[in-house]
């Protein structure tokens, strides 16, 4: 079983949110007496959306990391930052617009669109899905993916977080080809890119309403890492489908060793009632039936 | 009375849907570049479609067109459809320039043709009972007035789409399309208030822009009115929540309203379902269409016209040229 840590940052100076992501990992018991050379951070800018939403990794957030990064691996390893292009979202906008070009050169680290990155084609089979990928050389040839992802729910997966993460690391600008195997696309490429470290930016969550939370939680396992976030939402990981599959296809197990603060985290989640899920579970079917697109 | 639709994005399909309700009207030809829009009409019985919107305004059976094109786009589809001698309705704002809107407004005289801005708030039954009560002195004289639309602009969701939406690379480019969140948003509150109020004496404005883009996604304009408020306008596509809102403090009576005045997403499935079931919304857009197609009928000039959208054009040039920066503003 894997440690998932939880940590509460105290102020969100960038010491402080970097004494935070530091603390959270050692409390994980994260061993980095590994050589690194090449180190890829993907954090989830799915959108044109302001971090202070929730909907989007802190860029703050991702500047502190790479500094515990740096002071953890002591090789002064190259740094990439990336995300993929996605059918409603460009990268060469939504870097700009989430200041993530000035976070890259002020920490003098690679920002990559990985739709025009080289990539390989790979094919697989999940749950009974025969599945195309476009896996960025990128991904394959670092030594250390940092998956960096917002703690979210979505229709369909349930829960968005460090699984969901790396679908966008999928070279494929047309990511609605997966949706109807959504789940087993998220396990397949989590197959291929396995994430090292998981650092989720909870400073600010977003389900009922949005709330500064000030939560960074760490693990080693994007399985126990998303497990851990599904208990933070208040679903039984076992009801969500990319982790039963995820548990099956041997990327991890769905129980965790929680260490920190979890109580705290379960209780302030500004969870939704039944009412509130009843109506957008009704609302998307209605919108799925009349208006497909 | 034969129409034509230039532009099938979000708002040509909803004219499309309006136009389809109203059983006086006939959509004769719909135009746009991409096939999968063009397929969209066809599906919903329009008999000719063109991939370039010229064609259709050589169309003689179209007798009025409703434009839903880019900002950069209006200059140039509304002088050749003046030119064609086809009414227009066009979707706001009258140009992306003030120069542009100028241009328009001489060809729609020249070519003795009606044009309509498609500013849907007028036809919203709180901001019309808002004009009766100013006209009829309900408020006393108004002496401060404040206007909101915020949302995420361009980069909103759309009630009939679920996640996120693509946003077309021209909202990107500020030359194309001619401003940020108050060209846009702004300007329906503009447009209400220059109704409400009339003249302007002076205009100034704060620019915010929190994305770092090339455009202001965030805005302060505070407007006097030569005999009217002083008045305060804030646009924004800074947020993921939708707000309209209007107050007016009078010597005889305040007001605040927010609109709509419930979720937009349990409204707007409402209006979507009588208009699948073929009982038509009773939207503002669908308001909107019918006070055109009178106009055309009766032989009037439809309001909001293209002057007036050329005045609402001048008040944003206004507050653009004296614009002060937030980002840049020391204490």
């Amino acid at each position: 079983m894997y440690f998932v840590s939880f940590v509460q940052a105290e102020d969100l100076s960038a010491d402080g949110i970097r004494e935070t992501i530091r603390k959270s990992i050692s409390l994980i018991e994260f061993n980095s007496n590994k050589k690194v050379d090449k180190i890829v951070i993907k954090p989830n800018m799915c959108y044109y959306f302001h971090p202070s939403t929730g909907e989007v990794t802190d860029p703050r957030f991702v500047g502190a990391l790479i500094d515990v990064l740096r002071m953890t691996f002591q090789s002064n390893p190259e740094i990439s930052i990336v995300e993929s292009d996605a059918s409603a979202m460009k990268c060469h906008y939504v870097f700009k617009m989430l200041r993530y070009d000035a976070l890259a050169r002020e920490k003098d680290v690679r920002l990559v669109n990985l739709c025009e990155e080289k990539s390989k084609q790979v094919e697989m089979e999940i749950a009974g899905h025969s599945l195309k990928f476009n896996v960025p050389e990128l991904l394959l040839d670092c030594d250390f993916l940092v998956n960096v992802p917002k703690i979210k729910y979505m229709h369909g997966v349930k829960v968005t977080c460090a699984m969901k993460n790396i679908f966008g690391c999928n070279a494929v600008q047309k990511k609605s080809v997966y949706h109807n195997t959504l789940n087993e696309a998220i396990v397949g490429l989590n197959k291929i890119m396995r994430t090292s470290l998981v650092v989720a930016d909870g400073l600010v969550v977003n389900y009922k309403y949005t709330k500064r939370l000030n939560l960074v939680m760490a693990s080693e396992n994007v399985v126990a890492a998303d497990a851990a976030a599904s208990r933070l939402l208040g679903i039984n990981p076992k009801s969500v489908k990319q982790l039963s599959l995820a548990s099956r296809e041997s990327l991890g197990e769905l129980d965790f060793v929680p260490v920190g603060d979890f109580d705290y985290f379960k209780r302030n989640f500004p969870r939704k009632g039944m009412k509130e899920n009843l109506f957008e579970r009704g609302a998307s079917a209605y919108l799925r039936l009349f208006h497909r697109s | 009375m034969n129409f034509g639709i230039i532009g099938l994005g979000n708002q040509g399909k909803l004219h499309l849907q309006n136009c389809l309700l109203r059983k006086e009207l006939n959509v004769a030809a719909v135009a746009d570049t991409s096939k999968h829009a063009l397929e969209y009409a066809t599906n919903r019985g329009v008999k000719r479609t063109y991939a370039n919107y010229e064609d259709l305004l050589r169309d003689k059976n179209v007798d009025a067109v409703i434009i839903n094109l880019p900002n950069y786009l209006h200059l140039e589809s509304a002088t050749k459809a003046a030119e064609a001698g086809k009414d227009i309705l066009l979707e706001k704002p009258l140009a992306s320039r003030l120069e542009d809107g100028e241009k328009i407004v001489s060809s729609v005289e020249k070519n003795d043709v009606k044009l309509m801005l498609g500013y849907s708030l007028r036809f919203e039954s709180l901001f019309r009972e808002l004009r009766e009560k100013i006209v009829n002195g309900y408020f006393g004289e108004v002496e401060i007035a404040e206007a909101t639309n915020i949302s995420n602009g361009p980069f909103a969701g759309r009630a009939d789409r679920i996640g996120p939406v693509p946003v077309p690379n021209w909202w990107f480019d500020k030359e194309l399309v001619g401003g940020g969140a108050l060209l846009d948003l702004g300007i329906h509150m503009v447009d209400l208030l220059a109704w409400y109020f009339g003249e302007v004496e002076s205009v100034s404005s704060y620019l915010g822009y929190t994305f770092n883009m090339s455009a202001e996604d965030a805005a302060t304009c505070i407007i006097k009115f030569k005999n009217g408020p002083l008045a305060v306008v804030n646009a924004g596509w800074f947020s993921i929540d939708h707000l309209i809102s209007i107050g007016l403090n009078g010597t005889s009576r305040n007001f605040s309203a927010v609109f709509p005045p419930k979720k937009s997403r349990l409204r707007f499935i409402w209006n979507d379902f009588k208009s699948i079931v073929g009982r038509g919304a009773s939207s503002s857009t669908a308001e909107e269409l019918k006070y055109f197609v009178d106009c055309i009928s009766r032989d009037v000039e439809p309001s909001p016209s293209a002057k007036e959208g050329l005045l609402d054009l001048r008040i944003i040039s206004m507050a653009y040229e004296h614009a002060s920066v937030l980002t840049q503003a020391k204490m």
